[in-house]
């Protein structure tokens, strides 16, 4: 494989089978005595169960079982760390933990509370709806805003402190900027609903259906959990109906429904309701943001400083890299950053597409936008006056970086020269026109990973990694990978994923996993080739006499690059070696150059908005996203990937926010119809541009992840657009027909 | 005839629960006053066996050109009914509210939200799930003009909501709704995919409607 | 969902009798906004009566103009040709709401009937007037949680400005309605005490003490038809719906105008609003203002502040006394093609 050249679009691999309904989630697999269950939750979001009535919902028709805190059946790993992620600093408890159905405390809105078993999913649901709660009710803590000052570092971390230059430094400039941006809770709501179908196939083996974006994660958690071995536990998912991140880790009622499927000695299934998935499975934290910033007249920036405060739950501390950008985006001498979170009586979050990044670039370039205008400057000028080519955070170069490339691109594909410097100043009809855009980044990382190649001697290869594709395409992105290397056919060739049956993989997560697991594949495959090109040369051998690097691999034949002709069909070598199949496995993980460099992926988002100064109400006109990460393997799913950032990021900029009434800790607007995801009349047509130059350093393949930087900065590049067509900045997402009109 | 079944007829119903039950068990007659039927059944300790055929009525249906016989809830809706007891998963659950489109199928032709359709409603009625645009084994199938399309213009991520997208967009061109990009974009807007594939679909949709395949 | 009997009718007086017989007995057609309230335990009913086999899908020519069956499909009512050249502002409405999906199942009777879409009706655990009566003996069967208002003080962003009271300041939620009400349709409903006719605009009602009563149908009178008289307003009609997305959503504020102009002068016009009262709220006060004047925005925006003559907000939802006169304004506007 050479990075010198661009991939062809390719069909997605799995497509068959999601066009035709084939494509199998975990709710969808058919075991008999399958039992139901489903969860009642709390009504309040602190205090004491004072009383359960189960005994209506036991008696109710069809019911197999009503578990409450009285009746848990025993996890045997009760008291270890509960968790088990395979990568990253799982989100361990550090604080007060909370242990589903173990007390009559109530630490969260929608807690679990019961979990009534029953043979059908109506009959579970009916005899849920009987059990009946009286709590002693506690004033709940809910809203980040009233508790920003209790904000405190995560325990056991720097919180996010960082500061290089002179202190404050940005005081010291001439001009000067302080703002504060809100980014509200906001919820990940895959279309499919979190749950799992749990089946003990024997007193300690276990079949696990499940929704999470990482087999190995979940099979390691049920291990600790239930003290089994975890090669005793099966975990299966090919597809995953969307993950955003809700999928990171394993969910207490996860291990609930496994306990209890032990316990009535069935195969039981848990599919959540929808408004369970906006407090069971985590969700963007609400958190807000203070930006200083200083520039002189020549538009260099002098100093920022970014702090950020973001709630988390009571019993846990969740953290994420908020502030990380602002550290090394731009060249400026004097940059502090602060993170603090606050203990709030909420579930805990888990990260979000973009996680922290996303939110914190909303600040950043929002604030980038607001001080271009202030130095009369335009933004991508702005941005180019302090544009770096090596990383200011950690003084070492970028692996690679074509951002300036991005920037010249986005702005003529968007027409960037048709907008005015002046806000308010373009108008059509009744509509007020605007530009906007911003700038995206994100770790790109290699974690290590296994994967297998299978060669048979019919010229079929199979590639298999434990990996889970929750919707990005990886496994269309491997098999690029293994053509790329072995010269097989891509009809001849065969992903197997989403089994903790095959090589582990980690979880798909931080956009990495085309570097992580593709790696593997590419050892792999290349381990093949290499054994292939060992029996082509050896002495005897059909190319005895010539050097390995003389030969190239292409459908299925191993020829002398530069003596047509001489050639060896690989079937017939493996045949004449009495092989059926080459088949090797390799770990792969990246080198000690990786710590020479700063690897980082960057994107830049360029919208045209039209906002009805009567109405507020704000449509995106046009969407120009542009993706600097590395080598693209897969352009055709790759571009999905952008596009679906651009809804996403609609959605962010003008339309999510799950709202909690305080009174009651409760969500107002807990489903679909409310909680307002883009549709498609949100969302226009898009240019999706890559960049598509190799990164040298990060992976044999030069590929770097793209899923999070689709949507980082997406949302400041719309409210930056607003602000171009009208004057009025709205610092606190979503941007709704409200603030606008407010503003006016 | 007894006072149920009176009441049955002036009800003009031809089929009600109370009706058949009473063809099964004349000595629970008395309990069918007090509803909700199975409730009472088990308060007054009668067998569960019996409050589930208490509880059940008989729904003919054609599903993907099967007459189906079926004896269910009247409470189980078509979604359901669908996925948990005939097992044609591939229709989906998204919100089980109307609020997403994840489980858009056809009855007699019209596109509907199956988890808003009680299934006793479409008694005599066609039922149309994306099993049904194919005929046959998922991997080996003809596939239908705008499965095709979804492939090559790659109108999803993680699939979830693709049956009920392809459903409604086959649907939505035989509607005549699919005359233009943004009228597509309105029509299609009651199928939610958070992959954020509209873009995607929408060409998908306007390829298939010019390449004037018959859908 | 909890048990409940079923049974299918076919014609309209055994729907009538099925309804009368038993407390707790709803009729279900399209079931969008019902089965939605049964799953949430909002409704929790005893026996549904199926009135889909009625047959009362018709859209046909009277001697007057058009009647509209009551189990006729909103999508049905929307792409009815008759329907889209006398009365697009109905077919404009119509497919302002829901999804194509919805509109598919849902009817013109069944649109009538749907409750508010206020959260605090829709979480059992939540104080609400119109789930949970304080009424002794109102409804009883249908208490449900809580009761009290969680809107005035809480979330009341989508809520209303007109007409609301200090037991339920919740709105009714239909396209559908705003454009029958400025069309002057009337209800033809029919009971256990007969047949009546009632005009569309007092079809709902006001909360007043009594929030759990959306409407002034008497018990077991099912809705048969609403019948449109003929208008000149097909030529200048608008139905404008601000929302918080493009499509999919209830509306924030809706306005629906029909107008009757020769030499830009305006001879006739009607004038409905949508998601701010109970109701939906005619603006009678701006149609007189704005009969017999030409068609300029200086008197739109004077018809839209009488319009606005009594309006209050809540908190959340004030910007709805910028939004609301705004959006008269461009739907006049736009209706009148003087944009």
């Amino acid at each position: 494989m050479t990075t010198n050249t661009k991939n062809p679009p390719i069909d997605r691999i799995d497509g068959r089978m999601k066009v035709t309904g084939g494509a199998q989630y975990f709710a969808d697999f058919e075991l008999p005595n399958t039992a139901y269950c489903v969860i009642v939750g709390s009504e309040i979001a602190k205090g004491t169960i004072a009383g359960l009535d189960t005994k209506k919902a036991q008696g109710a028709p069809g019911v197999l079982g009503v578990f409450t805190h009285q009746n848990m059946p025993p996890i045997p790993g009760w008291d270890a760390p509960v968790g088990g992620e395979a990568d990253g600093p799982p989100p361990r408890p550090k604080g007060e933990q909370y242990r589903i159905l173990s007390s009559p405390k109530i630490h969260f809105d929608g807690q679990p509370i019961a979990i009534v078993v029953a043979d059908s999913f109506e009959r579970a649901t009916y005899a849920a709806s009987l059990v009946k709660a009286t709590y002693t009710k506690q004033t709940a803590r809910t809203d980040l805003r009233k508790h920003v000052s209790d904000g405190v570092a995560p325990r056991g971390e720097d919180g996010g402190n960082y500061s290089r230059g002179q202190a404050d430094g940005y005081k010291t400039a001439p001009v000067t900027l302080e703002a504060n941006y809100t980014v509200p809770i906001e919820v990940h709501n895959p279309m499919e609903l979190h749950g799992i179908l749990a089946h003990w196939t024997g007193a300690s083996t276990l079949m696990i259906y499940a929704k999470t974006q990482g087999v190995n994660a979940t099979q390691q958690a049920m291990a600790e959990a239930f003290k089994i071995d975890p090669k005793n536990i099966h975990v299966h998912t090919e597809f995953m109906g969307g993950g955003f991140g809700m999928g990171l880790r394993t969910w207490p009622q996860e291990t609930a429904v496994v306990a209890i499927a032990r316990k009535i000695g069935r195969p039981l299934k848990l599919v959540v309701n929808r408004s369970q998935m906006f407090t069971l499975v985590g969700h963007r934290p609400y958190t807000v943001q203070t930006i200083n910033m200083g520039a002189d007249q020549t538009g260099k920036l002098i100093g920022i400083a970014h702090a950020a405060t973001a709630e988390t739950a009571s019993y846990e501390d969740f953290t994420e890299a908020t502030v990380n950008m602002t550290k090394f985006l731009y060249a400026c001498p004097n940059v502090s950053t602060r993170y603090r979170i606050v203990r709030l009586d909420r579930s805990v979050p888990i990260w979000m597409r973009g996680p922290g990044e996303a939110t914190g670039a909303f600040a950043l370039e929002s604030a980038m936008d607001e001080m271009a205008h202030k130095l009369n400057l335009d933004p991508i000028e702005f941005r180019l006056r302090n544009y770096t080519e090596t990383d200011p955070e950690r003084n070492r170069p970028y692996s690679s970086k074509y951002l300036k490339e991005a920037y010249q691109r986005g702005a003529e594909a968007i027409g960037w020269n048709n907008r005015k410097l002046q806000p308010g100043s373009t108008r059509e009809g009744d509509w007020l026109v605007g530009y906007g855009m911003s700038t995206g980044t994100f770790n790109a990382f290699r974690w290590e990973a296994s994967a297998r190649a299978l060669l048979k001697a019919d010229g079929s290869l199979t590639i298999q990694s434990a990996v889970t594709d929750i919707g990005p395409g990886t496994g269309t992105a491997l098999t690029m990978i293994a053509h790329n290397v072995l010269g097989v056919p891509m009809n001849r060739i065969k992903v197997e994923y989403g089994d903790t049956s095959l090589p582990k993989a980690p979880t798909q997560g931080g956009s990495a996993i085309v570097s992580a697991v593709g790696s593997a594949v590419f050892d792999a495959c290349t381990s093949v080739k290499n054994e292939l090109i060992e029996l082509a040369l050896k002495a005897g051998g059909p190319l005895a006499g010539r050097q390995a690097n003389e030969l190239t691999m292409a459908d299925g034949t191993l020829s002398v690059e530069r003596e047509p002709g001489k050639k060896v069909a690989v079937s017939d070598l493996m045949q004449a070696n009495k092989l059926t199949v080459i088949d090797k496995t390799k770990d792969s993980k990246g080198g000690p150059e990786h710590a020479k460099y700063s690897m980082y992926s960057f994107s830049v988002h360029f919208v045209q908005v039209r906002v009805n100064p009567l109405t507020g109400v704000v449509r995106v006109s046009k969407a120009v996203s542009v993706a600097d990460s590395g080598r693209i393997v897969s352009p055709k799913t790759a571009a999905s990937q952008m596009i679906g950032g651009v809804a996403g990021g609609i959605g962010m900029a003008l339309t999510e926010e799950a709202v909690i009434d305080h009174r009651f800790g409760r969500f107002v607007n807990n489903n679909l119809g409310d909680y307002h995801v883009a549709v498609y009349a949100d969302v226009p047509a898009i240019e999706t541009i890559m960049i598509d130059k190799p990164d040298p350093i990060i992976n044999p393949m030069g590929a770097k992840g793209m899923g999070e930087i689709a949507l980082i900065g997406f949302a400041a590049a719309v409210a930056n657009a607003v602000f171009n067509a009208t004057g009025q900045r709205v610092r606190d997402l979503p941007i709704t027909p409200d603030k606008l009109l407010r503003a006016v | 005839m007894d006072q149920h079944e009176q009441l049955g007829d002036e009800l003009g119903s031809s089929d009600s629960s109370r009706r058949t039950f009473l063809k099964r068990s004349s000595a629970l007659a008395a309990l069918a006053l007090t509803p909700p039927v199975a409730k009472a059944a088990v308060d007054q300790g009668l067998h569960e066996k019996v409050a589930t055929a208490f509880e059940q009525m008989p729904l003919q249906v054609n599903i993907n050109g099967t007459m189906r016989q079926l004896s269910i809830e009247p409470r189980v809706t078509l979604l359901d009914l669908l996925r948990e007891q005939l097992h044609l998963t591939g229709t989906k659950k998204g919100c089980d509210h109307g609020q997403c489109g994840a489980c858009t199928v056809h009855v007699d032709g019209t596109r509907v939200n199956a988890c808003l359709t009680l299934a006793m409603t479409t008694e005599g009625a066609t039922v149309t799930t994306i099993e049904g645009l194919t005929n046959g084994d998922p991997a080996t199938a003809q596939l239908h003009p705008m499965q095709e399309a979804f492939i090559k213009h790659d109108g999803f991520q993680c699939g979830y909501c693709t049956p009920g997208q392809i459903m409604s967009a086959v649907a939505c061109i035989r509607e005549g709704h699919a005359n233009s990009p943004d009228e597509v974009r309105e029509y299609m807007s009651g199928n939610i995919c958070r992959c954020g594939a509209y873009a995607n679909i929408v060409d998908a949709i306007m390829d298939v409607k010019k390449g004037g395949a018959r859908v | 969902m909890n048990p409940f009997q079923f049974t299918r009718v076919t014609t309209p007086k055994a729907a009538i009798s099925a309804i009368t017989k038993e407390r707790g007995t709803y009729f279900l057609a399209g079931g969008t906004n019902l089965i939605d309230l049964m799953k949430r335990e909002v409704i929790i009913p005893e026996r549904l009566v199926d009135i889909n086999k009625l047959p009362l899908a018709t859209i046909e020519k009277t001697a007057t103009g058009l009647r509209i069956g009551a189990t006729a499909k909103n999508s049905t009512v929307a792409d009815n040709e008759l329907v889209k050249k006398h009365f697009p502002l109905l077919s404009q409405a119509l497919n302002a709401g829901a999804s194509a999906q919805l509109r598919n199942m849902a009817t013109v009777g069944g649109n009538m009937m749907q409750r508010t879409r206020c959260p605090y009706f829709y979480d059992t655990s939540m104080p609400c007037n119109k789930r949970s009566p304080v009424q002794a003996g109102v409804d009883k069967g249908q208490a449900n949680g809580p009761s009290g208002c969680g809107a005035i003080g809480g979330h009341n962003r989508m809520h209303a400005i007109f007409g609301a009271s200090g037991k339920c300041i919740a709105v009714h939620p239909s396209d559908m309605c705003i454009a029958l009400v400025a069309l002057d349709a009337t209800v033809n409903v029919s009971g256990p005490k007969g047949d009546r006719t009632i005009p569309f605009i007092d079809f709902h009602r006001l909360p007043g003490d009594l929030p759990q009563k959306d409407n002034t149908l008497q018990p077991g009178e099912l809705i048969m038809w609403v019948d449109l008289p003929t208008n000149r307003f097909a030529d200048n009609s608008h139905y404008l719906k601000v929302r918080d997305r493009a499509s999919y959503a209830f509306a924030l504020v809706s306005v629906g105008v029909g107008l009757d102009i020769k030499r830009n002068t305006i001879q006739d016009v009607r004038l409905a609003m949508g998601g701010v009262a109970h109701k939906p709220w005619r603006l009678t006060a701006a149609e007189e203002f704005l009969k017999g004047k030409p068609a300029t925005e200086a008197n739109f925006k004077q018809a839209a502040a009488l319009a606005m003559q009594g309006a209050k907000g809540y908190g959340e939802n004030d910007f709805k006394l910028t939004l609301a006169p705004n959006t008269i304004v461009n739907a006049l506007k736009t209706a009148t093609k003087t944009a």
